[in-house]
């Protein structure tokens, strides 16, 4: 048999193999949000999954690719880690609600149960909301929407709970009273957590936890809004007036986090000053290692400086959904060729 | 001393002066925070599990550990029973720490054990095994709902969904770790 042949029986077997179930029923939850988006009166965009700049966030490693042009010389180019910095142009262009469903890329990541360095997310903002309505809007998806196979697990009406009261309910600990690095330290190894002796941000204490002590035991018979995170996890959501926290939600199901949801920060100063330290984090975090450091628009928080629409965004692991939806426990077969598969 | 991140499934920890085998890793990235790893670990010796979230910077202390050959001969429902091929001296491993290596692993064939001093921590399988099917159901005509598969049983008692047209007798290859179907090996 000819090596060609061999492969390729190989690859027959492969396909037929594969989970046809999965497929179609992508295809069936996709059409179905796709309906509910345009009913609701979305705009469908299809933004590049290329691009020359990001918005700089220390903790995503990125993918890089070289341009290489006769006319246009040559440039290093950044896959996109979420579709946000086109969707945020075309939200001050056209004052829309806008949504699409984009390809993402995240370099570094591990390939595990629940994750794969391309995936596919859904984004949806929705202009002259907040993160509150974003709740509602979501709960209304998810209903309309879902596959015959949902279990009421999945389902609306969601329960709803502050971070810091998740934090005092299943860690014992106060969120309010610390707020210093010194007092959540102290609070971290009066939990039995061990620490390195050297300093580490606020929020690494923070998360060793939430991940340890907080996320393992949150309730999972209704999808839980974890909302207000502490200010100290800097992102692009509008800080709560004379409070330590963000507005800002995370929706988990059965455990696994699911959506990313702002009040949008649209002060175009506080995002200037948001894009200057953490690029300069970035920057640092990076220097002398393999690591891209993607370049930046430094023209991007002028677009926030007129009427720049009230909205909410959030980002959702339609991956996940896919195969939380289907009951599966992990991306293999929902993700129709992992990564995993591609390079081996 | 190594970091987090680079534990993997089968790297021998000593934690609080006791050695555990990671067997489970799971890479989180909390919203916008940085990187973590989910480990679950296990006492080969006492099958107790432990968990442990850490970042991938932070320092564990790793243990030197030596692999030997050891030849397969039975279970007792509670123990695999080796041979050290070059001692012939023989050894139990507690079945409990080994989940599913009862259908995987053959009698009579050789495995790398991973030894700390003298105590076995980690049983080492391939990641793909030949395996005959010894029963196989008849595929039902016109069923493509579910891709077109159905079960089979290998020699040594594992379940693997196979294509329809797998027939008992035939070898096929199986990812040990995912219990998958890979291909069907001609002879």
């Amino acid at each position: 048999m000819s090596l060609h042949s061999f492969t390729k029986m190989c690859l027959y077997d492969y396909y037929l193999v594969m989970d046809i179930r999965a497929i179609e029923s992508r295809s069936q939850l996709m059409k179905a949000m796709r309906k509910w988006f345009s009913h609701h009166d979305y705009l469908e965009v299809d933004t590049p999954i290329v691009s020359a700049d990001l918005i700089p966030e220390p903790t995503i490693q990125n993918f890089s690719t070289r341009l290489i042009s006769e006319f246009l010389g040559e440039k290093e180019l950044y896959l996109v880690p979420s579709p946000e910095v086109f969707m945020k142009k075309i939200i001050a262009a056209t004052h829309r609600s806008v949504y699409q469903f984009s390809h993402c890329f995240r370099n570094s990541e591990q390939i595990g149960d629940y994750h794969n360095p391309e995936f596919t997310m859904l984004e949806y903002y929705t202009v002259d909301v907040d993160e509150q309505d974003s709740i509602e809007i979501t709960e209304r998806l998810f209903a309309q929407t879902a596959l015959p196979s949902t279990v009421d697990s999945l389902l609306p009406p969601f329960r709803r709970m502050t971070v810091a009261e998740a934090c005092k309910r299943y860690a014992g600990v106060d969120l309010d009273a610390v707020q210093s690095m010194n007092k959540i330290r102290e609070a971290a190894i009066s939990l039995g957590l061990q620490l390195p002796s050297a300093p580490e941000r606020w929020e690494d204490t923070f998360n060793r936890i939430f991940l340890n002590f907080v996320e393992p035991n949150l309730p999972q018979d209704k999808p839980l809004v974890l909302e207000d995170y502490p200010v100290q996890i800097e992102c692009l959501a509008k800080r709560k007036e004379n409070s330590p926290y963000k507005r800002r939600w995370e929706l988990y199901a059965h455990n696994v986090e699911l959506a990313n949801c702002y009040a949008e920060e649209t002060d175009a100063t506080v995002i200037r000053q948001y894009y200057e330290e953490q690029y300069r984090l970035l920057c640092a975090e990076r220097a002398n290692t393999a690591k891209v450091i993607p370049d930046i628009d430094p023209f991007f928080a002028d677009m926030f400086e007129q009427n720049y629409p009230k909205c909410s965004g959030v980002a959702l692991g339609f991956d996940r959904l896919l195969m939380l939806q289907m009951g599966r426990k992990n991306l293999r077969g929902v993700i129709l060729f992992p990564l995993s598969d591609i390079i081996s | 001393m190594i970091k987090a991140g680079q534990i993997d499934k089968g790297t021998a920890l000593l934690i609080k002066g006791q050695p555990f085998i990671c067997v489970e890793r799971e890479f989180v990235n909390p919203g916008k925070g940085s990187a973590f790893v989910r480990l679950k670990l296990k006492s080969p010796s006492t099958g107790q599990t432990l968990r442990e979230t850490m970042k991938t910077q932070d320092n564990a202390e790793d243990i030197t550990v030596e692999d030997r050959d050891c030849q397969y001969l039975y279970n007792d429902g509670e123990n695999f029973h080796f041979m050290l091929t070059e001692t012939y001296e023989q050894i139990e491993i507690p079945m409990t720490s080994f989940e599913d290596y009862q259908y995987i692993m053959k009698d009579g064939e050789t495995y790398r054990v991973t030894f700390w001093e003298h105590t076995p921590l980690d049983i080492q399988v391939p990641a793909k095994v030949i395996f005959t099917v010894e029963e196989a159901e008849e595929a039902i005509k016109g069923d493509t709902v579910t891709g077109a598969t159905k079960m089979v049983t290998t020699e040594t008692g594992l379940k693997v969904k196979v294509p329809i047209f797998i027939k008992q007798g035939e070898k096929i290859l199986v990812n040990t770790e995912t219990k998958e179907y890979l291909e069907r090996v001609n002879k």
